[in-house]
Parts: structure tokens; sequence; C-alpha cells
């Protein structure tokens, strides 16, 4: 097994912004090479789904299992975001906040300088068990807890070695950089969305807005993550070749269609519609987005009236999943919705849920 | 007799803690007892879900023969409670030949042995109370979120009929809590208590329907229990030992009380 490659955590270090940029303006020149010359701060968020039959199909070195690939809109949707990732943003820090790091108390943050081990995900075993070895930015986790705390969040800073690191994680971080060269912080999901709990959305967006301090305070500069699908119904049981895409397809036409109603908001740049539509998103949908992934991150990114690139749309076991960048500095062109046009789509020819699923 | 009694304990590790808060003894305690009455009533071997170990596709087996391990919990670790060690003695021919009856009553059964598996802190807990000494071996499932309530019962029905066939005696353990909204702070476990009186009154309503021996009445409540108090999994875990038969007779409740403000209790179904 081939083992992941480090950097020294902060040797590419800017010094604080005196005033960070108001978000959501553009502000940035891109240099010669097209990267962007800004300086520290938040430069770009992603959301980054995170289902491990992702990295099942890529056939990386850190993963066990072996497959024939599939889901590859999405896959090539990941291989633009590195694009990007690498050329134009050049984040010191990439900060994740993923769901399956479930914690039942508080908002964690990893804390740990050099999480290394392997993780069988209990969930997908046959899918993923995979060997990282990554290196925190310690500095900037401590100090995002700190200002969580400052905030009024419960938190608490993991420095245990033991706990094993989820496959939410692992998924967005490796798909977003798969040579783990870029420093890291994750984030816990303070949510238990499995045990009928809803996320409190409110606090993830203190949460989002207590990184960005923390961000600037550290003179980072920074790319988030939020490893969230979108809608989250799907089967429960799976075909005998995970990657038989003849069985992939939407979990029903309701999740589809509220999924591309969602997205035709992020392609428009009404993201302030956005945030009062996800609460109703999430409500007919069960989307993962309730365990706040995507609330943290425009709240970061300070719910800029900017239109998010979506670089890729798929189902994942019947979840909807999209890849999408917001760039403050060099917003995607803003697609309109047409004319007349309301989001949330008309349920009262909704088809019954063909399973059980979370009764 | 096939399935010799059933059993509802509790999988929060605070059980264990070395400075327990009252209420995390007696239901320790209680777990204890409830783990002697059950290996009195002679199983071979007991038959175990636990709904930390959730999953959301088809139903997983474990059939690795002895998983051990050092498990770290994601929430607890900063306490001594939240540290692991389990050397887990799985029945295997059991297991396999549940997962076979599984999949003869159309469900998809998959077997789970990979080195490295994280057993979950519910298994392991309760692993360390009911049998301590790991005088019997254990067939363990996951419990499948996104299938029916009812396709656990039927699953448990399947481990019965899979152990009448290879002549086994069983006894059912499901570990589970009942309300699941937590203290959202750090306490002292003298602290502990219930936070919402709804949850408490939601819990009580439930255990005093067991103990009547009204299993089917709370499992008509199910979901509206889940709804009120966030019931654990849904309250899956009693449609799971309900499926095995045991519980078609008044419950003795051994102890009721808090962790971490979630509903616990140890419950037991046995002849006599």
């Amino acid at each position: 097994m081939s083992r992941v490659f480090h950097v020294t955590v902060g040797d590419r270090r800017r010094p604080p912004q005196t005033a960070p940029a108001p978000a959501g303006v553009p502000v940035a020149e891109l240099g010669p090479g097209g990267g962007d010359e800004r300086g520290p701060g938040i430069v770009a968020g992603f959301l980054a789904p995170h289902p491990p039959h992702l990295i099942y199909a890529e056939n990386p070195p850190q993963n066990e299992p072996r497959s024939r690939g599939g889901w590859e809109l999405l896959r090539w949707a990941y291989q633009e975001a590195r694009r990007r990732l690498r050329e134009r943003h050049r984040p010191d820090v990439i900060v994740v906040h993923a769901p399956h790091w479930i914690t039942m108390v508080g908002h964690h943050v990893n804390c740990v300088p050099n999480p290394r081990g392997l993780s069988v995900e209990p969930i997908f075993p046959h899918l993923l068990r995979y060997r990282y070895d990554f290196r925190t930015d310690v500095e900037l986790a401590t100090a995002i807890a700190d200002c969580a705390a400052d905030a009024g969040l419960v938190t608490r800073k993991l420095t245990n070695p033991g706990v094993r690191v989820d496959y939410a994680t692992i998924g967005a971080l490796h798909l977003l950089n798969p040579d783990w060269d870029i420093p890291v912080v994750s984030l816990s999901a303070n949510n238990n969305p499995y045990f009928y709990s809803d996320a409190d959305l409110e606090q993830m967006e203190r949460l989002g807005a207590a990184t960005r301090r923390a961000v600037e305070q550290t003179g980072r500069r920074a790319v988030l993550a939020g490893s969230n699908s979108l809608s989250h119904l799907h089967w429960d049981r799976e075909p005998d070749l995970p990657e038989d895409m003849a069985a992939e397809h939407p979990y029903d036409d309701h999740q589809y269609r509220w999924d591309m109603d969602l997205l035709t908001l992020v392609r428009a740049g009404r993201t302030r519609e956005l945030r009062a539509f996800l609460p109703r998103h999430i409500e007919a949908t069960a989307a993962e987005v309730k365990a706040g992934s995507l609330s943290w991150l425009l709240s970061a990114l300070g719910w800029p009236e900017i239109p998010g690139d979506v670089l890729g749309y798929g189902t994942i076991i019947g979840t909807g999943n999209a890849v999408i960048e917001w760039d403050p500095a060099s917003p995607a062109r803003p697609h309109p919705a047409p004319p007349g046009w309301a989001p949330g789509p008309d349920d009262a020819d909704r088809p019954r849920p063909m399973t059980g699923a979370r009764s | 007799m096939t399935v010799v009694g059933a059993a509802l304990v509790p999988g929060m590790p605070h059980l264990l803690a070395a400075e327990p808060a009252p209420s995390w003894k007696l239901l320790a305690d209680a777990a204890r007892q409830a783990g002697r009455d059950l290996r009195a009533a002679g199983p071979d071997a007991f038959v175990v879900l636990s709904t930390q170990w959730f999953t959301v596709l088809g139903h997983q087996f474990q059939v690795d023969p002895n998983p051990r391990g050092h498990h770290v919990d994601e929430n607890w670790y900063a306490y001594d409670y939240g540290t692991l060690d389990y050397d887990l003695r799985v029945d295997v021919e059991l297991a396999e030949a549940w997962a076979c009856q599984a999949e003869d009553m159309g469900f998809q059964a998959r077997r789970t042995r990979y080195d490295g598996f994280p057993v979950d802190t519910g298994t392991v807990v309760a692993g360390k109370l009911v049998d301590p000494d790991r005088s019997r071996p254990i067939a363990l499932v996951s419990c499948n979120l996104y299938a029916a309530a009812g396709d656990l019962g039927r699953i448990a029905e399947a481990a019965a009929l899979a152990a009448g066939k290879l002549g086994r005696r069983v006894a059912f353990v499901a570990v589970s809590g009942l309300s699941s909204g937590l203290i959202q702070r750090w306490i002292e476990p003298a602290e502990d208590r219930f936070e919402d009186a709804g949850h408490d009154a939601w819990n009580r309503r439930v255990l005093d329907l067991l103990a009547a021996g009204r299993t089917d009445e709370v499992l008509a409540l199910r979901e509206e229990y889940a709804r009120e108090a966030q019931a654990d999994s849904q309250l899956r875990a009693l449609a799971f030992l309900a499926g095995s038969g045991a519980c078609d007779r008044p419950a003795r409740v051994l102890e009721y009380g808090p962790v971490w403000g979630t509903g616990a209790a140890v419950v037991t179904w046995l002849d006599g």
C-alpha cells in the first residue's frame, strides 16, 4: 500500500490581511500564470460530495478495493475542481466540514498533527478501506475551535490520535487533492441525522463565520469544502456489481426536480434565496445538507450573491450529488432562471417512496 | 425452545465510566443482571443488533470469527470510557446460516469480514456488561436505517429459524437507547438528567406498555414516538426483538434513567 505525501504545515503562510475584503466582492487579480494573486482569506469554496463510490471508482493506491470505474461525470467534475484548486486557488489549507464525523455533543475540530491509519468504512466496507496519512494545520484548527467557542458554540479539540477518520472527510479531501500535499483542518458535524434529530443550521452559520475569522486571524489562504450530497433518499440494497451504471438513476423524479431547483438558484447567483430554500429542500428530500456543511460553507463565504459553478451533477445509489465551486474573485457566468420560475416543485404529483426509507 | 429470551440494553459508553453518574451505575448493574438472567436460560449464543452499527444498504452480518482491536469513540474520546478494547467471539456458523436464511427470505445479506473493521461502541459496551467473560459466542447484524422497520423483525425471525436448523438455543440482545436528545453541553456526571420532560414521559409510556405485555401497541406507536422523542433509530431495536418471538409476554423493566440526557433502559423478556 503506498503512502500519501506530506508537506510541512504552515510553510506557505502569508501575513494576515489588515482589512479582509467583503464577502462576495470580486477583488482578485489573475496573475500571469492564471493564478489568483489575492492574499490570505477564503479564496474559494466547493460543495464536495463524498460517497465512497467515487474513491472506489478512482482505484487510488490508498484504497484496497478495486473497481471497473463508474460515476464518471462526477469524477470528471472533480478533475476540474482539482485543476482549479492547484492552478488558480493555490491554498495553504483545505478546511472540510463532514457529516460522517458525527459528534453528538459539540462541534469538534481535529487538532491531531498527523492523523494516519486505516479507515474501514462500517457502512461501505466493500468500497472503502482507505489508508490515510495527512497533516493538520494545527494552528488554524485551534483558532477555529477558539473562534467557535467565542461565538457561543459548544466545541472540543480532538487531540486523541486514535479516532478513525471518517469517509466523508476522506472522500472530499481525496477527491479534491489525492496527493494530500496541502494541510487540512477537519470539522465534525454536530448533529445526529440518523437518529432523527434535525441539524441546527443557525449553529452551522455561526461556525462558518467563526471559520472565516480564524482564517483571517491566522493569515491563511484557505479553500473550504462542504462534504455534502444533496437529495438523500436512496436504495436499501445495491446491485451485485456496485459500479453497474445501468442501475444508477435518481431515487425518484421528485428528488431530482428539487435538486435541479436548488442548482438553478446556485447557477443564477440567488444565494439569499438559496439560504431560505435549503430548509425546504431538506424537508422535501431528506437532503444531506441538513448536516450543515453547505450552510457552513456559504456562511464562511458571506452568502455571496454570485453564481456557483456547477461542475457536475450525478446520482449515487439514487442520491443527488453536485460538485460546485464558488469563487468570489472570479465568479461563474450567471445563468438566470426562466421568467416566472419559482423554486420548489409542485408536490401534487409526488411519487410514493419506493422503500420504507427513514420510516 | 430455540429462543430462550431477549433483552434491550443501552449502548452508551458512560455505563463503563470509572466515576459514573448514579443512573449510569444503576443501568450498568442492571445490564449485568440482564446478562446473568439470559445466561441462566441456557443459550448457546447471543444474537445481537446494535443501532450504533447502522448501515443503509442491505443487512450486514459479521462473519469474522474474532474481531478485536482498540476502539476510540469519535464523540467521547476525551473520557476514560471513550477508549475501549474489544475481543469478540463470533459464532460464524450461526452468522452464515442466518445470512443464508435472510437471503432465502428475499433480503440482501452482506457478509462483513475485514481486517480493521470498526466494531461500534454499542456492541462493545453491551458485550462487556451482558457477558463479560465471553461465555457465549455472538452473531451480529447491522441496523439498516433505510429498510422498513418491519424488515428487521423478519431479520430476527431469520436468526431464530437459522438457529433452529443448527440446533442452537439463542438469546436476543438489542443494543439501543430510547429517546436520543442529548444534553448539548459538556456536563459532569452528577448533572445528568432529562432536560425534556416530554421525552421522559414518552419513555415511561413505552416502558409501561412493554411491562404490561403490550408490545404490539408500542410498535404501533413507534413512528409517533420517534417524532416526539427522537427515539433511537426510530425504535427499530424493538421491531428486531419482537421478530424473535420473545416479546410475546410482559417485559421486566430492570432499570430506566438518563445517560447524558438520553433515555436508557434495561428490559428483559424471559419465562417465569
